[in-house]
């Protein structure tokens, strides 16, 4: 057993948690603790319901002053959640924080095992390492480093405009990045929100305007974050700027450039209405777009060479237009065909990525006849049509150039099946419901709901799913099975699906079906999660770092999440998830500094031999050389202690905190004292 | 020990409809939220008494027994839709339907005529219609080219060709593999077949519940297989290929399996050269339920009909998963007469009238009870005139070069 340097003797508290049944339930708590008591240096030994409470922790202070302990082991949970609760505990004692050694015997013992009489067996040698190697740990500090107060926000829908906002209304500098051309996100596509039908422009396009002009925050539209480099406090961002062959300081977003291109009539797929209208190559993305500065679409405006690409990847220009664009546009020079892609780079203190949700794309599921029959529609593409500043101008006109009399609305798309999704997207029944309303009203057609269940768990649900259905819309207990023509060409459709409250299949003739589409995470939300060294969850969305008490933070220092990228949800969750991370940065930026684990690795000086092997494999950068007296230096602010340099030095001369040969090897023999 | 699942034996024994929750398929029945999308997507949903989700119900309630009383269940023919599309992803047609089906035969005094007699054929035979094992290997002497037969040839092949009856028997299945022979040789496979040894699979009696007869078949053509020395199965009867793939391994079938079709898809490099007699048909391709939803071959034939020179492919209203299965699979075969004194709708007409509003000269099948299934339809849809079924190995025979 290492021995406490100097003339101290340890003297060990071990403190076994049942954590309720979490821990007793399978392991012998009494037995442990009785074992424990026998251990060399062991002083205390005890077990307690929650060591976390505030008794427990009252426990392990007055044991330090009566008994005159001098290490403490706490065998509980994961040291994720409560490492940093009982170093406090053990500090406030009066000892240094890092006289202490957790034990995790509930995620790596009792929440695994069934063998009770194994699984206390286990705990015993767990705790054995522990109380080995906890003697010989030494006092470190905590270090400090100052936070960078500027904020990144990735993704400006309505969580990333809500968390913008707050951090800039507080004084702080908010660089706000969004990949497409207008900020607003999917809320600016919607038409009324549930369960209020307030409409969705009137409470989104304010905030959208304040967002463009508020000094406090610098706005990068149709630009996308390609790096991250640094740690918390201190975050090195690099921004590409996607040219828009429109200089965004001279437009004034008059629109004449669109009103005198060469296609007098628009010809191309509209991305803002769900290609249900049409735009020209040069844009603006809907009338309340912000930035209110257009683009050029290199694709199809033949200004340029059609597919052609210079080497650096951008497109070739072609000039073989008229560009009345250019001419309309006059004094102002704005367009510029020989814009290039530009980056940016920009340090921060923290980031919170609200990059969103994609909609599920319903030809996954053939039988929807998605893609296949016109009349077939998603949720999104319905709310473009209800829109007032729709391709229809708010009328409910279909693909083939009917009214709709009759309307099947599509529960649980893509949403509740394990063939595609087996979440439940959350927001789908209440926007069937609203978008059931909605074309009532726009059209008086018969509207039929075919759903599994109706889920209305939020403030004023229950009400509105009650309206609705007072409203005479039809509720059909039973998912469609299939969808295909009316024999006899009478262009409706078939929708087959059991009514399970009748027991009886019905084949429901129908002009319009409705998909509600579920909602899935973002097509490179892999990407993101990597640049941002994030976790994803099972079905791909962004990890919290706990379910119920971090559930903006993120598993990285001064990386926190809200919106519809970490799970599907409606607005008011988001915005209160993304007031909740701006919070959270405010939090760490007002407090000034980070302190950082001590578990750096530092170098012993003598026993250096210059070698440099390990400043090539530092993944931190944090080893440089010094030239004169031929060692290598480790800066402690960039090590986050991962140990590379330490295994690889040939010398043996790098050591870390924390994980010292002495305390890893004393560990192991505890561990194993018992076979 | 062969089981009613090939994944059925976890050291709890047989699975059975009263220890269900010890197998993890078995789990999954529980899971059921009565969607009804099993009912509404089951060919036969609107004649049915107690459809899945009714069934699940009736289990959990414990009034499985009156499920066993009604002959609601003969109404299944084994088409995996409801399967495919289960969201909760329960095997309701390999693991839930056949233990209830298994029940409801035993509790039934009058079994339609037609069933038990291919039943007790099988058995005795080892085919279902009836006919004489000595005559299995017959066709061949009527194949273009030669059909070499293992016990004879005496020396290890690549491929072991698994005729199955109908391809064996019935004047039109004999065409099946007049032309699958053919293909062989097209693409210098070396093969040979079982002969007059070579037993029903028995896949559509697993699927009735007449768990006994299929393990009867699997042992004796277990045994069979074991005899020879060849270095992959391949077999143009969706149903024995579904035997092999998903109950055989049970037994230890480990052998590398291949259905016709997708066979001779991954063969097309050296057979296209040879396709060359223009074939000027509109042809519309039926997805059986075999090789299309429980296996997910839907671009394999559709490939090998679109390599045959002049052929114009079109699909019907129902294809790829939603395809209407032809009412022969899990025991159908022998149930027209039932289902027409029920008064239903046979479900191969329901499909030849989508073929023909398809306007198609030819519909294509990739299964042997198919042809003789659609061609009867046909006749009484009145569109034998305008339509014939052909089988894609039909086809791709009739395109090669002479």
């Amino acid at each position: 057993m290492v021995n406490i340097k100097g003339t101290e003797q340890p003297r060990i508290g071990v403190y076994i948690c049942h954590c309720g049944h979490n821990i007793a339930g399978t392991i012998d708590v009494a037995a442990v603790a009785k074992y424990a008591e026998k251990l060399p240096g062991v002083v205390v030994s005890r077990d307690y319901k929650y060591m976390c409470s505030d008794p427990g922790q009252q426990l392990i202070q007055w044991d330090i002053k009566g008994h005159k302990l001098n290490r403490i082991v706490v065998a509980s949970c994961s040291p994720l959640l409560h490492e940093h609760t009982f170093r406090n505990a053990t500090e406030k004692g009066g000892i240094n924080p890092f006289y202490f050694q957790m034990v995790n015997i509930r995620e790596h013992n009792s929440w695994v095992h069934t063998d009770h009489a194994a699984a206390t067996q286990k705990a015993k040698a767990q705790i054995h390492g522990a109380v080995r190697r906890v003697a010989g740990h030494r006092a470190l500090e905590t270090k400090r480093v100052p936070i960078h107060p500027d904020v990144l926000v990735v993704g400006a829908g309505i969580a990333g405009i809500h968390a913008a906002l707050t951090l800039a209304n507080a004084g702080k500098k908010v660089y706000l990045v969004e990949r497409e051309p207008s900020i607003g996100g999917h809320m600016a596509k919607f038409d009324k929100t549930f369960p209020t039908l307030d409409c969705a422009a009137c409470i989104l396009t304010p905030k959208m305007s304040q967002v463009g002009n508020h000094p406090n925050i610098t706005l990068w539209s149709y630009s996308e974050v390609v790096k991250m480099d640094g740690y918390v406090g201190n975050y090195k961002i690099a921004i590409k700027r996607k040219p828009r062959y429109v200089n965004e300081e001279l437009c004034i977003g008059c629109q004449e450039c669109v009103a005198h291109c060469v296609f007098k009539e628009p010809k191309f797929p509209d991305e803002f209405n769900e290609g249900l209208g049409k735009r020209r190559p040069v844009y603006i993305p809907f009338l309340q777009s912000t930035p209110q500065v257009v683009l050029i679409d290199p694709e199809v405006c033949l200004n340029f060479k059609r597919g052609a690409k210079n080497p650096d990847g951008s497109p070739v220009v072609s000039d073989k237009c008229k560009k009345t664009c250019v001419e309309a546009c006059g004094e102002n020079k704005a367009i510029s065909f020989h814009q290039k892609e530009e980056i940016k780079e920009i340090q921060v203190g923290t980031v919170i990525v609200t990059t969103g949700f994609k909609t599920f794309d319903a030809k996954r599921v053939p039988y929807y006849g998605y893609g296949k029959y016109p009349n077939v529609y998603t949720a999104l593409e319905v709310e473009r049509l209800v829109n007032a500043s729709g391709p229809t101008s708010g009328e409910v006109i279909l693909r083939d150039g009917k009214k709709p009399k009759t309307i099947a609305i599509a529960h649980c798309v893509g949403s509740r099946d394990e063939n595609t999704n087996r979440y439940c997207s959350r927001v789908c029944c209440m926007y069937s419901l609203k978008l059931a309303h909605l074309l009532k009203e726009h059209t008086d057609a018969e509207i039929y709901n075919f759903y599994i269940d109706i889920r209305t768990p939020g403030k004023g649900f229950e009400e509105f799913y009650q309206s609705v259905a007072t409203e005479g819309v039809h509720f059909v207990r039973g998912k469609i099975a299939d969808v295909y023509p009316e024999a006899g060409n009478t262009g409706k459709l078939i929708v087959q699906a059991e009514d399970t409250l009748l027991g009886r299949v019905r084949k429901l003739p129908v002009d319009m079906v409705v998909l509600s589409v579920g909602l899935e995470p973002q097509a490179d939300a892999q990407d993101v999660r990597r640049m941002f060294n994030m976790s994803c969850g099972s079905e791909g969305f962004f990890l919290e770092r706990h379910p119920k008490l971090a559930p903006v933070s993120t598993f990285t220092d001064g990386v926190f999440i809200a919106g519809a990228c970490q799970a599907p949800k409606d607005i008011p969750d988001t915005v209160a998830q993304a007031g909740a991370a701006a919070a959270e940065a405010m939090a760490l930026i007002d407090k000034g500094h980070v302190e950082q684990e001590p578990n750096t690795a530092f170098i012993i000086e003598e026993e250096c031999s210059g070698c440099k092997s390990c400043i090539a494999l530092c993944p931190y950068t944090a080893i440089t050389f010094d030239e004169a007296k031929k060692k290598a230096v480790i800066n402690e602010a960039l090590c986050k202690g991962c140990g590379t340099c330490v295994a690889s030095c040939p010398s043996g001369s790098i050591k870390q905190n924390l994980f010292e040969d002495e305390e890893i090897f004393s560990e192991i023999e505890g561990v194993l004292a018992q076979v | 020990m062969s089981t009613a699942t090939a994944s059925a034996d976890n050291g709890n024994g047989v699975m059975t409809l009263e220890n269900l929750a010890k197998f993890p398929e078995g789990q999954k029945v529980y899971s059921c939220m009565q969607c009804g999308t099993c009912a509404a997507t089951c060919p036969y949903g609107e004649d049915s008494e107690f459809p899945p989700r009714q069934i699940i119900t009736m289990l959990q309630a414990g009034l499985i027994e009156e499920v066993f009383k009604s002959s609601s269940l003969l109404n299944c023919v084994a088409c995996y839709a409801c399967m495919a599309k289960c969201p909760r992803g329960i095997r309701l047609t390999e693991v839930l339907l056949p233990l209830v089906k298994e029940q409801v035969f035993a509790h039934m005094t009058d079994v339609p005529a037609e069933l038990q007699k291919a039943l007790q054929n099988t058995l005795r035979y080892g085919n279902p219609m009836g006919e004489s094992p000595r005559k299995r290997a017959l066709w061949t002497k009527t194949s273009p080219v030669p059909v070499p037969v293992l016990a004879e040839i005496k020396r290890p092949v690549d491929v072991l060709w698994f005729v199955e009856c109908y391809t064996s028997y019935h004047p039109r299945g004999q065409d099946n593999s007049r032309a699958t022979a053919k293909l062989f040789h097209a693409a210098g496979v070396d093969f040979a077949i079982l002969g007059n040894e070579e037993k029903c699979a028995g896949e559509c009696a697993r699927l009735l519940g007449e768990k006994g007869l299929f393990d009867t078949l699997t042992d004796y053509n277990m045994k069979l297989l074991r005899k020879y020395p060849f270095k992959r199965i391949v077999t143009g009867a969706a149903h024995a290929y579904d035997a092999f793939k998903y109950q055989f391994p049970a037994v230890g079938f480990d052998f590398e399996l291949h259905h016709t079709t997708p066979f001779f898809a991954q063969h097309l490099d050296k057979l296209k050269p040879r396709l060359t007699k223009k074939l000027n048909y509109a042809i519309t391709y039926h997805d059986s339920c075999c090789l299309g939803r429980h296996n997910g071959f839907y671009d394999e034939p559709r490939a090998l009909l679109q390599a045959i020179p002049g052929v114009k492919l079109v699909e019907m209203t129902h294809t790829g998963v939603n395809s209407i299965c032809c009412g022969g699979g899990g025991g159908g075969m022998w149930l027209d007469t039932y289902y027409a004194a029920k008064g239903y709708e046979r479900l191969s007409e329901r499909r030849v009238k989508e073929a023909l509003d398809t306007g198609a000269d030819v519909l294509a099948v990739s299964c042997p009870y198919e042809i003789s299934r659609f061609e009867d339809a046909l006749k009484v849809q009145g569109g034998d005139k305008r339509m014939v079924v052909r089988d894609v190995v039909e086809l791709l025979a009739e395109a090669l070069e002479d």
